[in-house]
């Protein structure tokens, strides 16, 4: 099953959910869906195109909205599923109820960007520590670190 | 003089001075042999060839601090360690190094010693089990309830395989076995299996690979001695290795013919004979990995237990025989 | 009795920190669950506001052990954004690192294996084997850890026939020892019965939880992005993708094992076909708005960069993806209903390598064996009150 293919089978069978595909280097699909048709999608991908792997999930600060890429693979190609959420209102669904593996990408996803991932099994803090103050997301392209001033016990000042 | 010998019986050799000399040479024996088989050099560097390197250990540990649990229960767990140097220690008292007579049993040498020994050998795995419990760590815990179950696997194939060469002698007590076997040596031969099976009972008894299960570092990290620290952790280390030395002291006078030939030649008799143990030991510890706590009980009544009960077997058989 | 007992983030299982709760009944594990964030570096933000050049050097460093694949990975997707193809003999030189990386890597992981399982004496071997293959790299790149030997469009250094002669005789060498040692991994009686059966991963679980690597290829998935996905010189290089099909412990060492003999003839295949030419090409300072997914298969599985341009010299966005992430939810799995006996030889088997984060420690209360986690500022603002609280210490000017 090469590239072709893939895309031919993946229009056929999610119609006009599809918005955009592209096919820019060998083994490597980029298509986009809207958010609401994000599980149908994912579900198609496995069941009918055997992608079962989710890869990772990368989010990307596109200034009005969240970009949200889904990394598959499988034997024979990689596809990318893009989707976008505004960033008044980020929620998206869950992909765990298809693929449980994605549990901890959209965790870090939660962490990262601030989005609301819905009907996630375990929505615990992945790699922000408890105490991180909320309403900060360290990979929104509007957040600064900005270092505490460094203070020695004992320093004269 | 009446009074010099057993004062010297007890507190040189093998007392305490030569006990403990001998035992931290024992360690860096086995520290150093351990270290060649796997490539490395092992202590170098105190004394010549790091010699002195478990008497630096053991001072470096006496020097660090003590530290006693909150909910410990603190005089059990302070007791525990000077408990248990003291039963490994009365235990050497009763291997017949040089002051006793066959003829007449004294003190340290009676009809029955041999079992008093094998119950005084089983004291430190008491000791460490209550040392586990009585400093409340869940590592430790895990710990203490390991060693208890390991020691339902290990005691009994110990027993019957250190007990057939004393029925085949026809005697109880650890001198007339071991003038037996130094009268008839060829004897010695039939009881190999005993001797094996009772040299990796040892090694499950020092708690060394392939069966140091209660404190395996990498799964409940110091396990019994997860909280103990300082003095009473050195004491615990100089423990095992007058247990390894008492131990090793019963299978060579038991399986290997005792140490005959005075003061002098029974010296050299007992460190050679200890140190061929200790190497089996070691080796057995270089060539193993680490097994499971339930591994551990189906190979000891899967093999060691029937083993040892052959081994009893074919001492009545040949009894019958000799005499 | 059910109870919970914390595994990490310190303990002598765990060489990085972690945190594996343990629900035990006895000695079964009924329950896992792991923590991570005690190493996070913020690496995605910082990536952002360095150049293209500088992210080498950045990637290389998310791993000690594979540093080189992290580099690799990202590289590749920048020559792609930049639209360079390096010279054939530069890419021939990075995988060569690439493999004998994976050789270095594996042969400390079976040392590890042996160590987590009491089998001190087989990690002295491996890891003695092991100073062979550092030595290579070190003549190779000039650095045992991080070799940095990529750059935006090639290799940084040449090879030249001496060192060619040196690495082939090596071979020899480690050939015959991974062969002794594939012997007493897969026929050492205690060590088999230590792993053989431990930590099933099957089939069905690791495709459902997207396990990779060895992790994967041990549970009988045939995935390897160096056969699937070929990326560098992989097209043109024979080799076979190990797999085993007992989805345990003792197939994750099998399936390691065969992986050092495939390593092996790739690397003498490349030194034997190596071309002639320059090592590298000259990179632009910028790339054109785009965006490449890039992929790579490192020693522990499978590597993925996404990686967005925006025109400037610096990236918009570099995600990356470390495989040890990919296999903790089968690690879970695999905790569950085994031995705590098991768990650093379970937890050791998918390799770990942490590099994601949080910060936390847990304390237990003394006098009621209440348990809790502490945040760090509150275990901060603790010592600062027994600080403020010390007698003797108060007026003493810091550092003493």
């Amino acid at each position: 099953m090469n590239d072709t293919e893939i895309i031919e089978k993946a229009k056929a069978l999610l119609g006009d959910k599809v918005l955009e595909v592209s096919n820019p280097a060998l083994r490597r699909i980029f298509m986009k869906v809207d958010s609401k048709d994000l599980l149908k999608a994912v579900q198609v991908l496995k069941d009918d195109l055997g992608f079962a792997y989710v890869a990772t999930i990368s989010g990307l600060d596109g200034g009005e909205d969240f970009e949200i890429i889904y990394h598959f693979a499988n034997a024979f190609s990689q596809l990318n599923l893009r989707t976008q959420v505004p960033k008044t209102n980020p929620h998206v669904e869950s992909i765990c109820a298809v693929i449980p593996g994605a549990i901890l990408y959209e965790r870090e996803l939660q962490d990262m960007f601030g989005l609301v991932v819905d009907h996630i099994p375990d929505s615990r803090r992945l790699v922000l520590p408890d105490d991180w103050p909320a309403g900060n997301y360290p990979l929104r392209k509007d957040w600064k670190y900005e270092r505490p001033p460094e203070k020695i016990p004992g320093e004269k000042s | 003089m009446a009074i010099l010998k057993p004062l010297l019986y007890i507190f040189v050799y093998p007392g305490v001075i030569f006990l403990f000399v001998y035992s931290t040479f024992c360690e860096w024996f086995d520290r150093k042999v351990y270290a060649r088989l796997q490539n490395r050099m092992g202590p170098t560097h105190t004394g010549r060839w790091g010699i002195l390197q478990p008497v630096a250990d053991f001072i470096k540990l006496l020097a660090k601090e003590d530290i006693v649990p909150e909910r410990a229960d603190k005089t059990l767990f302070t007791l525990l360690p000077v408990v248990g140097i003291a039963a490994v220690s009365t235990a050497m008292m009763l291997l017949p190094v040089w002051h006793y007579n066959v003829a007449n049993s004294s003190p340290n040498s009676f009809s029955g010693d041999i079992i008093v020994l094998l119950y005084i050998l089983t004291l430190p795995t008491l000791v460490f089990f209550l040392a586990a419990w009585s400093s409340t760590s869940f590592f430790s815990t895990i710990g203490g309830a390991r060693v208890l179950t390991m020691l339902f696997g290990y005691e009994v194939p110990l027993f019957l395989a250190v007990l057939s060469p004393a029925i085949m002698a026809g005697s109880w007590r650890l001198a007339e076995i071991a003038a037996f076997y130094q009268h008839k040596p060829l004897l010695l031969l039939p009881n190999i299996i005993g001797f094996v099976v009772s040299v990796i009972c040892l090694q499950a008894k020092l708690e060394r690979t392939p069966f140091d299960i209660p404190h395996a570092e990498t799964e409940i990290v110091g396990g019994t001695f997860t909280e103990y620290s300082g003095k009473k952790l050195a004491l615990f280390r100089l423990m095992t290795d007058v247990e390894m030395v008492a131990g090793s002291g019963l299978i060579a006078a038991v399986f290997l013919g005792g140490f005959p030939g005075g003061v002098i030649l029974g010296f050299v008799n007992f460190v050679v004979k200890t140190l061929l143990i200790i190497f089996l030991l070691t080796l057995i510890r270089a060539l193993t990995s680490r097994i499971r706590i339930d591994q551990v009980i189906s190979f000891s009544w899967k093999y060691l237990a029937p083993l040892a009960v052959l081994q009893l077997l074919i001492t009545i058989v040949l009894k019958g025989f000799v005499r | 009795m059910k109870f919970t007992v914390p595994i990490g983030p310190q303990h002598p299982a765990l060489k990085e920190p972690i945190s594996l709760r343990m629900t035990l009944e006895g000695e079964v594990i009924r329950d896992a669950d792991i923590r991570l964030g005690y190493n996070h570096r913020g690496l995605e933000k910082l990536a952002e506001e360095k150049t293209w050049l500088q992210n080498i050097y950045v990637t290389e460093r998310i791993c000690g052990i594979c540093s080189h694949s992290h580099a690799t990975c990202y590289t590749q997707g920048v020559e792609k954004l930049m639209e360079i193809e390096p010279p054939k003999r530069g890419i021939y030189l990075r995988f060569l690192v690439a493999e004998l990386e994976r050789v270095h890597s594996h042969l400390l992981w079976l040392g590890v294996a042996g160590h987590e399982a009491g089998f001190d004496t087989f990690f002295m071997y491996t890891w003695r084997d092991r100073e062979v293959v550092m030595d290579i790299l070190e003549m190779v790149s000039g650095n045992r850890v991080h070799y940095a030997i990529n750059t935006l469009g090639g290799v940084r250094r040449d090879i030249d026939d001496l060192q060619k002669k040196k690495i082939l005789d090596s071979l020899d060498f480690l050939r015959r020892r991974s062969e002794f040692y594939f012997k007493i991994g897969a026929n050492e009686p205690s060590f088999v019965a230590r792993i053989a059966g431990v930590g099933r991963l099957s089939k069905e679980d690791a495709l459902a939880l997207c396990a990779v690597g060895p992790t994967a290829r041990a549970s009988d998935i045939s995935q390897d992005v160096r056969k699937d996905d070929p990326y560098g010189m992989y097209a043109e290089v024979p080799f076979e993708v190990a797999t085993a099909t007992s989805c345990d412990v003792l197939g994750r060492v099998v399936v390691r094992v065969k992986e050092l003999m495939q390593s092996y003839n790739i690397i003498e295949f490349l030194l034997k076909n190596l071309p002639d030419g320059p090592v590298a090409v000259r990179a632009p300072r910028r790339a054109k708005p785009n965006e490449v997914v890039s992929r790579y298969e490192a020693p522990r599985g499978e590597n993925i960069h996404y990686i967005k341009s925006n025109g400037t010299d610096k990236p918009e966005r570099l995600k990356v993806r470390a495989p040890t992430l990919a296999n903790y939810p089968a690690t879970v799995v695999m905790l569950r209903n085994g031995f705590i006996a098991d768990i650093p030889l379970i937890f050791a088997a998918i390799d770990p390598c942490i590099c994601c984060a949080e910060r936390a420690v847990v304390l237990v209360d003394g006098r009621s064996g209440e348990e809790k986690i502490v945040l760090m500022s509150e275990l901060r603002k603790q010592a600062h009150e027994r600080w403020k609280k010390a007698p003797l210490k108060k007026d003493a000017v810091w550092p003493f």
